[in-house]
């Protein structure tokens, strides 16, 4: 009824001139895009200024970087592209194992092994993705959680790759070219980069086509492929960006942990859905919420496995409750909840 | 031949098993269309239920069905209640809770029995009885009687009741099923409770079986779904005929290719169906995209 009349009401009345002649605008201008970024990351890198010589905080930092750059990953495909992959472990882990093997065997840095491998699993990416990609919703998700677990038994059984279930160890041996440092910080900072590489990429994309494209399929698949959006190509696209910078965080988590054994690259709890979790606390679809995420969760689990941690699993014991509110309460995450709280304006936006 | 024999034997009664793990989720994916990822850790707290029961009342384990049956059908109800029921049109977000269901009972169970390994004693587990020359287990011959009962149950409780009937109704069309009268909500909380319930009946069947440890709902869960979608999403007969096949081909597999990779193959055959006929084995065609479609 009301549209009726705002609408009747724009046929009979004379265009008035002082109606402000409005470019709606379709997002910000790259300037404040570019300022935006380089006013977060600033942010982020202050911690690190602060607690680079803290022993204990340091750790946690250096984690969190590389989940958040890890979620902002995932959140390409899973959160601009609405494709829940639950397959990440599956780059993640190939990406250890290749860097770690190239180091191990033939003595290649790992500053190499990781564009190269990234590009490995960029292939492998869209060669699992092709079929599953015919898959919509929760049947998609179920089937990326199988290619997970049929390469964490892949993993365990072939020995002579993986080093099976005893696992593989990278001597420490410090050398910037080796991506081994004796100074923590100076791991921290790697992190720190390889998150800020990520953000940037996300930036980019979500403000190029590929990424409105990429929006357009995640709300609506047959309207984007009605609109002539390529919806194959698009969603192939963002899995092998995707997948590319999820394997280059494996690298740098294989030579900042120098031990790697199937149960701890292809869990899914702690990684290949981890990804997605942070993504969603956070505010799955955004730029910033990722980041968040990782920001809020990752030192939360190690306070509570500080302080509590006489029980076993009680950090994920909070971990699961969060997911479950986020989930009933927090649809949007925090980034969502923000936005609401403080610009109801937004609401309308993504 | 005789090897050829004993690896079909233990291969229907690993599907026995499967069957009855993934019949609750029949109704629970396969019915009404709900995405529960911690099916797994809902079986895994039933085993655990039966073990108190077992030993706090030092009955017999399989008494513990009269306790955890009707707890796990209240477990079903509160699950849903509380947080399916708001995420019904978000199938999305249906992963990201159970999920977090997921992780939050298998680490509740691990803080409060500090991950120590419990079983029943071994009398109830380990007792044999002689089936064509091999010694088969009587606690696995058990649940795949049990497996079988529960399928003919289902079945007819889906196709002659008038609940079943409203159940079928509503995951065909909520709308149409709301306009005749039938309490769409309501279906779905009890729908999602005796799936629940289900599950219960499975866990105090397989407690003599498994040794008990937080992280065993894992273990089944995939193989859970891989046989919803294998035997056609919502066929009853078609979860108990694919659980039967998973279970072939896992021991198939396990002999002739390795043991490590047998679990590997179905999960690859399960893909594979997935991807090339996702109505499953006895599913109707297109199946799989009702109800999906109007969440979407």
């Amino acid at each position: 009824m009301s549209s009726n009349s705002t609408s009747l009401k724009a046929l009979t009345e004379p265009q008035v001139a002082d109606a402000p002649a409005r470019h709606e605008k379709l997002g910000p201008s790259s300037l404040q895009v570019l300022g935006n970024y380089l006013l977060g990351m600033g942010i982020a890198l202050v911690p690190l200024a602060l607690l680079y010589n803290d022993y204990y905080w340091i750790n946690i930092l250096t984690f969190a970087y590389l989940m958040a750059g890890l979620a902002s990953a995932w959140n390409i495909i899973g959160g601009f592209g609405g494709q829940f992959s639950l397959a990440h472990g599956v780059f993640f882990g190939i990406g250890a194992y290749f860097a770690a093997q190239m180091y191990l065997i033939y003595g290649i840095s790992p500053w190499l092994a990781m564009p190269v491998g990234a590009i490995i699993v960029a292939l492998i990416a869209v060669l699992i993705s092709w079929p599953t990609f015919r898959l919509r919703g929760p049947f998609f998700a179920i089937a990326t959680m199988a290619f997970n677990e049929v390469v964490a038994v892949f993993a365990n059984y072939s020995e002579s790759i993986t080093g099976g279930a005893r696992g593989l160890l990278i001597p420490f041996r410090a050398s910037f070219s080796h991506m081994i440092f004796v100074e923590r910080w100076k791991s921290t900072l790697l992190m720190f980069a390889f998150m800020a590489f990520v953000a940037a990429i996300s930036v980019a994309i979500r403000h190029s086509r590929l990424g409105y494209y990429l929006l357009s399929v995640r709300e609506d698949e047959d309207s984007a492929r009605a609109s002539g959006v390529n919806v194959v190509a698009v969603k192939l696209w963002g899995m092998a960006i995707s997948a590319a910078l999820t394997a280059m965080g494996g690298t740098l988590f294989a030579m900042f942990i120098r031990f790697l054994d199937p149960p701890t690259l292809f869990s899914l709890p702690e990684v290949g859905v981890k990804f997605a979790l942070l993504s969603l606390i956070g505010g799955v679809g955004t730029i910033w919420g990722p980041l968040l995420g990782a920001a809020l969760v990752i030192p939360l689990e190690n306070f509570i496995r500080a302080t509590l941690g006489g029980l076993p699993g009680v950090h994920l014991v909070i971990l699961g409750i969060l997911l479950m509110l986020a989930a009933r309460f927090l649809k949007r995450g925090i980034v969502g909840a923000l936005a609401n709280l403080h610009w109801p304006q937004w609401k309308s936006r993504r | 031949m005789d090897n050829i024999v004993t690896i079909f034997i233990f291969g229907l009664l690993l599907g026995g098993i499967y069957g009855l793990v993934s019949i609750g989720l029949t109704l629970i994916f396969g019915v009404i269309r709900i995405t529960n990822f911690a099916h797994g850790e809902i079986l895994m707290i039933g085993m655990y239920g039966t073990y108190f029961v077992y030993v706090w009342l030092g009955l017999n384990p399989y008494a513990a069905l009269i306790v955890v049956v009707p707890a796990m059908f209240i477990v079903g109800l509160l699950v849903q209640r509380l947080l399916i029921q708001p995420l019904l049109n978000e199938p999305m977000m249906q992963i990201f809770a159970t999920f977090g269901l997921l992780i939050f009972l298998e680490n509740l169970v691990l803080m409060l029995t500090n991950g120590a390994a419990l079983g029943i004693p071994s009398e109830h587990g380990t007792r044999v009885i002689s089936l064509l020359n091999n010694k088969v287990s009587v606690a696995q011959i058990l649940a795949f009687a049990a497996s079988t009962i529960i399928v003919i149950s289902l079945h007819l409780f889906l196709n002659q009741t008038m609940m079943g009937k409203a159940i079928r109704a509503v995951t065909q069309d909520k709308r149409a099923a709301a306009t005749m009268g039938i309490n769409v909500n309501r279906i779905f909380l009890l729908t999602f409770g005796i799936g629940t319930a289900i599950t219960g009946i499975g866990s105090v069947f397989l407690t003599p079986i498994y040794t008990l440890s937080p992280t065993i709902g894992g273990s089944f869960v995939l193989a859970a779904f891989a046989v919803v979608v294998l035997g056609g999403l919502g066929s009853v007969w078609g979860a108990y005929f694919a659980g039967l096949i998973i279970g072939l081909i896992e021991s198939f597999a396990g002999f002739y290719i390795d043991p490590t990779l047998k679990s590997a193959v179905w999960f690859l055959i399960f893909i594979a169906v997935l991807i090339v006929r996702p109505s499953g084995l006895l599913g109707i065609a297109g199946a799989e995209e009702v109800g999906l479609r109007e969440q979407q």
